[in-house]
């Protein structure tokens, strides 16, 4: 029988938990960490995207689940120390990261896949890796006709059933300007608007978190609301009554984006990562139930479930300009904060 | 030993969890109040000026009264529902009372997202309250329960429900029964003998549990943003904005502190409330 004595019985315990707090480098060629939205993002690119990447490049990831103006907030917090290597991105948080300089500038030559992606959606801090469309989605149980335009929501019988959310995500944001702009606005004057959200607060069913709104729907506790076509899509998937509508002044698109962390550690395997998020392989993968995810590869064949029918109709699609939204925000939601609420 | 003799305390003993405290607690609350004194977003100004944003503005003045407010309906629920169950648990056998704390100790072993989001099922529209209540006929329309503070301050109530009775339970189980019994003998009705014999031997169960109700309840950012919906405004959630979405961290700043400093003056008080209890 060995006798250990307290020393060396230390010193090997200590040896361990160095050894376990190490990164795991179990033979891949390579690793990173991506930032990834909660939910179908997550399960879209950790179920499709990885494993791809793991078989192709032998390339592990670690995801980091965030949202997008966590990921800003978490990377500004860590100043200097990259918390993970790849944003992603919808264009009011990635204008304000760009501004506070949190970008690596993109090569587009190491993309393999870049010609295959229409001209405009590589810049030179970002690759597009998806496209969302946002507009009216509504119950058909409930409702004889469905909404038309933004200006429908404010009247009868869709208001009392409608679901609001401010100015806090990227989609809620866009489609408040889309609605200001029927009444009279634009896209740095919501003023307008703010007298008919007033007004329609008092009767709406709901004003909740952009987190809380599917549930809501699910629960029938609201029948209307403003949400992009992958939300629509799940929620149909999943057996709920909705429908998506395109209103009359046109369905808003924005694109999603891909960067690389400024001073990120994995920079090559960041590279690696990006090509395959947007190779035709993934991109048709992540198109079909239960992702619902509009492809950008040129090469993809679009699926019926998704509400376009094809990528050119995202040109016809109404866009903002983030650079001049970012500025007004803030005021926007203590403005929303103290009107909307009771 | 540490102290345990001598009147020298061994601070060597204490000293990993107090240097802990003081490097994860003390030093980041002191840069949370450095951050505070920034007249901008962008941190490039001193100044007070988020000071004066806060405090100079009649909404985010009532959102404190508000978060208060909802804390003091929490405990004053907890309170009604803990105190009978807590006399019930004393009343009856040991068997029971395995049964009564297993009951009590369930909802602490599912996550506080889970119960919300199961709150969510029950107050809905659709749910299962408005459900039976339209099925009986006593509603003839849904009623609005999400998104009000009433079904913030039901599920909340719910939700906080055993950090009352655990310690309410406890002071119960060491009260001496022979005080009640004779308070009874000596002529006092039920009530009488709850208020002026019950009420103050288990005051100091009921302090731990309100201060713990309260603590919870005020700072419930879960249940507040998902119950109550952005029509309520709550300190966390506000604090979450500003510093998440807006990137106004001196405004996030004031904001935390001013939580922190209200959950504080309601625990201080409930604690002079104790102290006055004792000696009034």
């Amino acid at each position: 029988m060995t006798v250990t004595t307290r020393r060396e019985f230390l010193a090997g315990a200590a040896a361990l938990g160095f050894a376990s707090a190490l990164p795991f480098r179990a033979s891949a060629a390579g690793s990173l960490t991506a930032a990834i939205y909660p939910g179908t993002w997550e399960e879209a690119y950790r179920g499709v995207l990885a494993p791809a990447l793991k078989k192709s490049a032998d390339i592990d990831v670690a995801f980091d689940s965030l949202f997008a103006v966590d990921q800003v907030a978490k990377v500004r917090a860590a100043r200097g120390v990259p918390p993970f290597d790849c944003f992603v991105l919808d264009p009011g948080p990635a204008a304000s990261a760009m501004q506070a300089g949190l970008f690596e500038p993109i090569d587009a030559s190491k993309l393999t896949n870049a010609a295959k992606v229409p001209a405009g959606l590589i810049t030179s801090h970002a690759v597009t890796c998806n496209a969302q469309v946002v507009g009216i989605a509504y119950n058909p149980k409930k409702f004889a006709t469905p909404p038309k335009s933004w200006a429908d929501l404010f009247k009868s019988p869709y208001v009392e059933r409608l679901g609001l959310t401010g100015f806090q995500t990227t989609f809620g944001t866009v489609s408040i300007i889309e609605m200001a702009k029927v009444f009279g606005g634009s896209e740095t004057n919501v003023e307008p608007v703010f007298a008919e959200l007033k007004k329609a607060v008092e009767k709406a069913a709901a004003v909740a978190a952009p987190a809380a709104m599917p549930g809501l729907f699910q629960q029938g506790q609201i029948d209307v609301m403003y949400t992009n076509t992958n939300t629509v899509a799940i929620l149909k998937g999943r057996g709920v009554s909705i429908e998506f509508v395109q209103p009359e002044t046109g369905a808003i698109t924005f694109q999603t984006t891909l960067h690389i962390v400024k001073g990120a550690d994995n920079v090559a395997s960041a590279y690696k990562y990006m090509d395959m998020a947007i190779s035709a392989e993934v991109q048709s993968a992540l198109q079909k139930q239960p992702y619902n995810m509009i492809p950008i590869n040129k090469d993809v064949k679009l699926v019926e479930t998704l509400d376009i029918k094809s990528v050119d109709e995202l040109t016809k699609m109404v866009t903002h300009d983030w650079t001049k939204i970012n500025p007004l925000r803030a005021a926007w939601i203590e403005r929303f904060n103290k009107e909307i609420t009771k | 030993m540490a102290g345990g003799t001598g009147d020298k305390v061994d601070w060597r003993l204490a000293a990993p969890l107090g240097l802990t405290y003081l490097a994860f607690f003390a030093a980041p609350f002191a840069i949370l109040l450095g951050i505070s004194f920034y007249a901008d977003a962008e941190q490039t100004r001193l100044g007070l000026d988020s000071w004066a944003k806060f405090y100079g503005d009649a909404f985010y003045l009532k959102v404190i009264v508000d978060t208060l407010k909802l804390g003091v309906f929490a405990v004053t629920a907890t309170t009604l529902l803990a105190y009978p169950l807590a006399l019930l648990f004393r009343a009856v056998g040991p068997r029971a009372q395995r049964v009564l704390i297993f009951i009590i100790l369930m909802p602490l072993l599912t996550s506080v997202v889970i119960r919300t989001f199961a709150w969510i099922v029950i107050l809905a529209r659709e749910g299962v309250v408005n459900q039976t209540l339209l099925a009986l006929g006593i509603t003839a329309a849904p009623l609005n329960l999400l998104q009000t503070e009433l079904g913030l301050v039901i599920a909340l109530t719910q939700i906080e429900m055993p950090l009352m009775l655990l310690p309410l339970l406890t002071v119960m189980n060491q009260m001496d029964q022979n005080l009640v019994d004779a308070s009874r003998a000596l002529g006092a009705s039920k009530w009488r003998t709850f208020f002026r014999v019950i009420l103050p031997l288990t005051l100091p169960g009921w302090i731990a549990g309100a201060t713990l109700v309260f603590a919870s309840a005020t700072t419930a950012f879960i249940s507040q943003s998902v119950i109550g919906g952005a029509r309520l405004v709550y300190l966390p959630a506000l604090i979450w904005q500003q510093s998440m979405v807006v990137y106004n961290w001196p405004f996030a700043a004031v904001a935390s502190l001013t939580l922190l400093f209200t959950v504080l003056a309601g625990i201080m008080a409930l604690g002079w409330l104790g102290r006055f209890a004792r000696t009034g």
